[in-house]
């Protein structure tokens, strides 16, 4: 059984069908689908985030480089005026931002806890000047996509990424394969030792496992889809800018996968649909929102520290 | 028994900034023979088990694993090579059962780590060796316990049930009985009995009683620096050894 | 470049770097000391700087204003310790992480609601504003070497502290046992409060004097952070003779760079760092 917890189980099959029908109940209304569909894109990075977090053990605040990386890769390879194939530019882009993964990896995963946390927001906070300070990349303005790709597989037509219903339905599509994938890895043999490398490190190495290159897969395979987020991104609003490498990205994204419940992968969604919804409302109400935001976060960690998903556990995990 | 060494140490030194922990250790070690280190506190037993183990690096000196030397190799080097450790402070995975501890020392042997797509629950071989592993040490009970339940003796069962489950040719013991009562001492000695017929074990314990019944051979250490090895017989009956309990406040008998 | 230009770029690499360093010695302190690694470090760096803005529109006495705004952060770092970072010993890296980004949050909201988020200025003080002569055609502002002299001077009073009073002492020994320190009869969350509390004074301070050097804008908290992770990554955390180098060799790669190099300007550190990593991945004098 994939998902072999009664709550993730609830959780999947409540979700993914009011996501679902959802574009049917908002009919007349493409801001919320596409509002609905900028979560679920968020939901994708996060998630990849709370797998290294979460289920690795690797805590690192420079994610968003990768979400960055996905749209400023885009535009570097895809041709301005000509509309490319959509999956062909996915498969481009997650192997260029693996390759980009392996080299960052290779720098940062020798080393551990604080170290890491720093050393990995060094890093995003450089790929950020190098891109706001570049011309080539439009500075602090970003980049304009012009012709969105065409999503045809042998010349049939599956999505219009101009239409916001269509852009949501593949998006909400590559939401579950992510979690579908995670969970697939979660369960694997490789998973297996990322597991043990995350509860015991020094007996992992003792039984002769070669941990750093275990972080490395593991590293390159939640950044490559972490850019795919960030791809989709880009192609939603039809340009890439620094902005999504701040560190606040990836401060956010940290916050939300721990609100949803950290390592639960599917807490990922949870706690970025809460926290979006939050930010949503309390950004009508005040444009003080971080205000709350902050103090929200700072609760959260005091007191609710197993995240919504760990609450939900608790109460419907029997043993 | 085989007269060449599967393990063996030449002029094997350790110093920490000044402090020495290990002077000019040459030790031999040889297959299906158990050989007992012991010492007072302080006489560097576990520095060169981790020393053995490639957790720590020599100052000077060789280590030689079935005639390559090998103290330059990177720590998870050695247990691929085939040398097992078991740790004094209990060193499991605490939140996952007793199989599937030693489901992840089996997968080490038999690969496919990295495979991550199939599911870890369809490997029947890989969950049979483990559980070999477990009945050989007799925890074939409490397969699918979590590790962080049983009990501490158990534990430390488990502790080597792990190491076994890695096919090695040598075992480091670091005080598996540590902390145990008689009773599971005794399984434990029963076990070991039954190990050092297979392997190569060096055994560093506190327990007199147990490292007199089962040592082959048995090495005194004293302040980081080799006193004498040889039978059981002539260790005991050696005034220097004596002498270094006693000095030291240790009873030996 | 001219040797006129290089001496002054020295100089003000130097004086960066030294600026940088008192930021980062006290993120070193209270990570040495209490194992925290606090992400609003940087705030307090910013706050700082607002409070030393806002009073001295009010008092137009820049002494006045540093001294206040010192004991304003010292009195925040006392109730941020016993209210917040009380909570975290014994908890792990995650709960750190997002504790103080939820205060960096906070911190941010504050400074927009009390100040806005307009561009702010301090003038420099009246008896500093004058300016050395170097050469024939080049001045140094005297301010400038007035931040440098203080940073030396804090440096040396930590210096003395830490290895000569009862204080430093018990600050050396917790850093490396704590638990002896608590049997010891030592109110151990007393000297976590207080290394707290100069921790996040020695960044405002820092703050403050750096005020009439540059405008005061919201993010600079963050920004200052970073270089300060930058210098710690580079000096080996827990070392305050790596901190002081590390932060020397960033003050002037920075300011070099934005001299030679201004395509590449603000990624210069970070290069410098990846290269420091690929030789030594704990720090040039990590302990």
């Amino acid at each position: 059984m994939l998902f072999n917890k009664r709550t993730e189980r609830y959780f999947v099959w409540v979700f993914f069908p009011l996501a679902l029908l959802m574009p049917l109940f908002l009919e007349q209304n493409t801001f919320y689908v596409s509002k609905l569909t900028t979560v679920m894109i968020f939901a994708i990075f996060v998630m990849s985030l709370d797998y290294l977090v979460g289920r690795c053990g690797l805590i690192t605040l420079g994610h968003a480089m990768f979400y960055g990386l996905g749209g400023y890769i885009f535009v570097m390879i895809a041709p301005e005026y000509e509309a490319v194939n959509f999956w062909i530019y996915t498969f481009y882009i997650c192997a260029i931002a693996a390759a980009v993964a392996l080299v960052i990896g290779f720098l940062v995963l020798r080393t551990s806890g604080i170290y890491m946390i720093m050393i990995t927001l060094a890093f995003a906070q450089m790929a950020y000047y190098f891109f706001s300070d570049s011309l080539d990349f439009g500075g602090n303005d970003g980049v304009f996509i012009y012709v969105k790709p065409d999503t045809s597989i042998f010349g049939l037509s599956l999505f219009d990424l101009e239409n916001p219903v269509h852009f949501y339905y593949l998006c909400l599509l590559s939401l579950f394969n992510t979690l579908f994938f995670f969970r697939l890895v979660t369960r694997s043999r490789f998973g297996r030792v990322i597991d043990s490398i995350h509860e015991n490190p020094g007996r992992t190495t003792a039984l002769g496992y070669n941990i750093f290159l275990f972080r490395l897969m593991a590293y390159t395979l939640a950044s490559a889809l972490g850019a795919y987020a960030g791809y989709l991104f880009t192609l939603q609003y039809g340009f890439v800018n620094p902005s999504m490498l701040a560190w606040t990205t990836s401060g956010s994204a940290l916050v939300m996968s721990i609100l949803g419940g950290i390592g639960t992968l599917y807490g990922a969604i949870l706690g970025t649909l809460v926290y979006e919804g939050l930010h949503f409302s309390l950004e009508h109400l005040t444009e003080h929102w971080l205000l709350f935001m902050g103090a929200l976060i700072i609760l959260m960690v005091i007191l609710f520290k197993n995240g919504i998903a760990g609450y939900l556990e608790n109460l419907l995990e029997r043993r | 028994m085989n007269n060449n060494p599967i393990l063996e140490t030449e002029g094997l030194c350790k110093h920490w900034d000044g402090l020495k922990a290990l002077d000019d250790i040459s030790l031999k070690f040889h297959d299906r023979e158990l050989h007992g280190i012991v010492g007072p506190n302080g006489a560097g037993k576990s520095t060169l088990l981790n020393l053995l183990c490639g957790h720590y690096k020599p100052t000077s000196g060789r280590i030689i694993h079935k005639g390559e030397p090998i103290d330059a190799i990177k720590p998870y080097a050695y247990a691929r090579r085939g040398i097992g450790r078991s740790f004094q402070k209990t060193n499991i995975y605490p939140s996952a059962t007793c199989l599937e501890n030693c489901c992840v020392a089996v997968q080490r042997r038999m690969g496919g780590s990295f495979d991550f797509l199939r599911s870890r629950n369809r490997q029947q071989v890989l969950e049979e060796i483990a559980g070999d592993a477990l009945d050989k040490v007799g925890l074939s009970a409490r397969r699918d316990e979590v590790a962080a339940h049983i009990s501490y003796g158990e534990q430390r069962q488990l502790e080597i049930a792990m190491v076994l489950a890695t096919s090695p040719c040598v075992l480091l013991l670091d005080e598996p009985m540590a902390g145990m009562g008689h009773e599971e001492s005794q399984l434990i000695i029963e076990l070991l009995k039954k190990l050092k017929r297979e392997y190569c074990i060096v055994l560093v314990e506190h327990d007199m009683d147990a490292v007199f019944e089962l040592s082959d051979k048995l090495t005194v250490m004293v302040d980081g620096r080799h006193l004498t090895t040889g039978s059981v017989d002539q260790v005991r009956d050696d005034p220097r050894v004596r002498e270094a309990y006693l000095g030291q406040g240790d009873e030996v008998y | 470049m001219t040797t006129s230009l290089f001496f002054v770029q020295l100089i003000n690499g130097l004086q960066y770097g030294l600026l940088l360093f008192l930021i980062a010695s006290g993120l070193t302190l209270v990570f040495g000391v209490m194992g925290i690694l606090n992400l609003a470090h940087g705030s307090m760096y910013m706050v700082g700087a607002y409070l030393a803005w806002y009073f001295v529109q009010q008092t137009d006495s820049f002494t006045l204003s540093a001294l206040i705004s010192a004991i304003i952060a010292l009195l925040i770092g006392i109730v941020v310790e016993r209210t917040l970072i009380q909570r975290l010993y014994r908890r792990n890296h995650l709960d750190q992480v997002l504790l103080t980004i939820g205060m960096i949050f906070v911190f941010n909201a504050l400074q927009s609601i009390l100040w806005g988020n307009d561009p702010l200025g301090v003038q420099v003080p009246e008896a500093m504003s004058a300016a050395i002569p170097l050469t024939e055609v080049v001045e140094y502002p005297v301010y400038r070497i007035f931040v440098a002299l203080v940073c030396v001077a804090i440096a040396a009073v930590m210096y003395f502290m830490i290895n000569r009073t009862r204080l430093g002492m018990l600050i050396r020994a917790g850093e490396s046992n704590r638990e002896m320190v608590e049997c010891l009869g030592i109110d151990i969350s007393r000297l976590y409060t207080i290394v707290f509390a100069i921790g996040v004074m020695l960044a405002a301070v820092a703050g403050v004097i750096a005020a009439p050097m540059s405008s005061i804008v919201p993010g600079m908290g963050e920004h200052v952070l970073i270089a300060c992770f930058v210098v710690v990554v580079i000096g080996g955390m827990g070392s305050i003779k790596g901190a002081f180098i590390g932060a020397l060799l960033v003050g002037l790669v920075d300011t070099f760079a934005s001299v030679l190099l201004p395509q590449l300007s603000s990624m210069m550190i970070y290069i410098l760092m990846a290269f420091i990593l690929l030789i030594k991945p704990q720090g040039l004098f990590s302990s």
